[in-house]
């Protein structure tokens, strides 16, 4: 069997690991729909339109990156759990390769991001934009970037130690750090008024944000009211930037928002 | 706690006795106690700060920093209950582990057991959540001590309230998987259908939602909060009149005391768990 077979193997196990774990599931889809369905759009009504016109529209792409993130970041759970029972010395005594075992650990996580994110994409679709075709490939490689950039650490984290209150403590910090820490909920001006620098351009650049402003970018709000600047003006170098479209002209914000 | 062939034990020690109890289980869950602090802190000194920027607070008669005040009691409150109702898990895990089984065995009398754990668990959630208590009167720069002990004392009806609730789903549904997705989308659900982030005037927006946070007690012991400490400032945005929230606290935590006794009476035999 080819090492690449074994580690898809691997991943499938996984995957189906995750799946089964439907308790879990069934709470984090209830998290992520209430944050969408009723705590965005409570607020829609309660911020302030020249940070952000449209709030329920502003967190729905972030929602998908938050998504992504907590799926993928699941594996270390089920790592953490391996290390602890020792289930860890059967899997390397298995016939393939560490680096085999490790990647496919860290693609089964990708796969956990992938599958969770579908109904969240359609979510982002109905009250945002359907994504156009051509951006297809650009969600599908932030997804994948996240993916494995978040099932990596998760994985990392749970093996720094055997003990569970460490392992639990750590994968804990590390999520909140990125849940909070990232420009789903608030933009950068906001952050600015508040926070003195570089603490807001450090937000902007995590893991979660970079890739809500792409899935914004891919679900057609055009302005990166995330950071505050019309978008003739926004000539901040940021990857989202590096993906708009030059072919397609930047509209005003509300006329997207009022479609 | 005496075994079946010790010596009949006062209601009174018995209470002490399972209110001890509930301390005990709750000290001991270090990694618990990390995590809810952690995550108390990021909403405190990041989240908070931040939405009282981007909210128009003036929408509702309120200043920025008023509404941060706003949203420290409500985050509070947000915590009380998510603590109170983690209580589940801790009486899932004695269900399968025996204990439940072995308390009934116990020469306490059923409605003192039931009694004793709703109070047990109120008070060591209340317990629990006094460092985060003292950090959000300190930041809203409270000084009134009458205030402080009175909203103490309605943190801990409430909790009350909640932990008897909690012993009545979970000893009425009779499984850990079920009991985990109930208390965790419900704590989901009902803290963001509350008024702990936005007043009942911009819930008043939705109003399923509205009618919802008006019946859940998250809504109504926030308020009292806020009410005990600034009433000129918050009494025109609370979800009801003060003297129907305290009603209504009153009436939670006697009745969910109430059916939490009558579960444990006359509903709970053992070896029932799934």
């Amino acid at each position: 069997m080819s090492e690449l077979k074994k580690m898809w193997l691997i991943s499938l196990r996984d995957l189906k690991r995750f799946i089964a774990l439907k308790y879990w599931l069934a709470g984090q889809l209830a998290m992520t729909l209430a944050d969408i369905f009723v705590f965005a759009l409570l607020l829609k009504g309660f911020i302030r339109r020249e940070f952000i016109p449209d709030y329920l529209r502003f967190v729905t792409p972030g929602a998908v990156a938050l998504a992504t993130f907590v799926a993928s970041f699941s594996i270390g759970r089920e790592v953490g759990m391996e290390v602890r029972r020792d289930i860890i010395a059967h899997l390397l005594a298995l016939p393939m390769k560490r680096t085999t075992l490790a990647l496919g650990r860290v693609f089964s996580g990708m796969l956990r991001g992938l599958v969770y994110q579908i109904p969240f994409l359609l979510i982002a679709a109905l009250i945002v934009s359907p994504p156009p075709i051509e951006r297809t490939p650009l969600l599908l490689a932030t997804s994948a970037v996240l993916t494995l950039s978040m099932s990596s650490l998760a994985i990392a984290i749970s093996t720094i130690s055997r003990d569970f209150n460490v392992q639990a403590t750590f994968r804990a910090l590390t999520y909140y750090v990125l849940f909070f820490f990232s420009n789903v909920f608030y933009t950068k001006t906001a952050l600015e008024l508040r926070f003195p620098q570089p603490l807001p351009d450090i937000i902007m650049l995590t893991p979660i944000s970079i890739a809500a402003d792409i899935y914004e970018v891919v679900f057609q709000l055009l302005h990166l009211y995330r950071y505050g600047e019309s978008p003739a003006d926004n000539t901040l170098v940021h990857p989202a930037n590096l993906c708009r479209d030059p072919a397609i002209p930047s509209q005003p914000y509300e006329e997207i928002a009022s479609r | 706690m005496p075994g079946p062939a010790g010596p009949p034990i006062s209601n009174l020690r018995a209470v002490a006795l399972l209110i001890k109890w509930d301390l005990f289980k709750i000290a001991h869950r270090a990694i618990f106690i990390v995590m809810r602090s952690v995550w108390f802190a990021i909403q405190v000194i990041f989240f908070g700060q931040v939405l009282s920027h981007m909210v128009n607070s003036r929408l509702v008669g309120l200043d920025p920093s008023s509404y941060y005040r706003f949203y420290l009691y409500g985050i509070y409150t947000s915590i009380l209950f998510t603590i109170t109702a983690s209580r589940a898990y801790d009486l899932a895990e004695e269900f399968e582990d025996g204990i439940i089984e072995y308390q009934l065995s116990l020469p306490i009398n059923r409605r003192v057991l039931a009694f004793g754990r709703a109070v047990g668990g109120g008070i060591a959630a209340t317990l629990f959540t006094l460092p985060m208590y003292a950090t959000v009167v300190l930041l809203a720069g409270e000084r009134d001590p009458i205030a402080i002990a009175v909203s103490l004392v309605a943190a801990l009806v409430f909790s009350i309230a909640i932990s008897g609730l909690v012993i009545t789903v979970t000893l009425s549904i009779k499984s850990s998987d079920a009991t985990d997705i109930l208390m965790g989308a419900l704590d989901a659900i009902l803290v963001r259908l509350s008024t702990i982030f936005y007043p009942a005037a911009i819930l008043k927006s939705v109003e399923p939602y509205y009618y919802t946070a008006l019946v859940n007690p998250i809504s109504h012991i926030a308020d009292i909060l806020r009410i005990l400490y600034s009433f000129e400032e918050y009494r025109s945005i609370v979800i009801a009149e003060p003297s129907a929230m305290v009603s209504y606290v009153l009436g939670l935590f006697v009745g969910f005391t109430a059916v939490a006794i009558y579960v444990i009476e006359k509903k709970i035999e053992g070896g029932s768990w799934r």
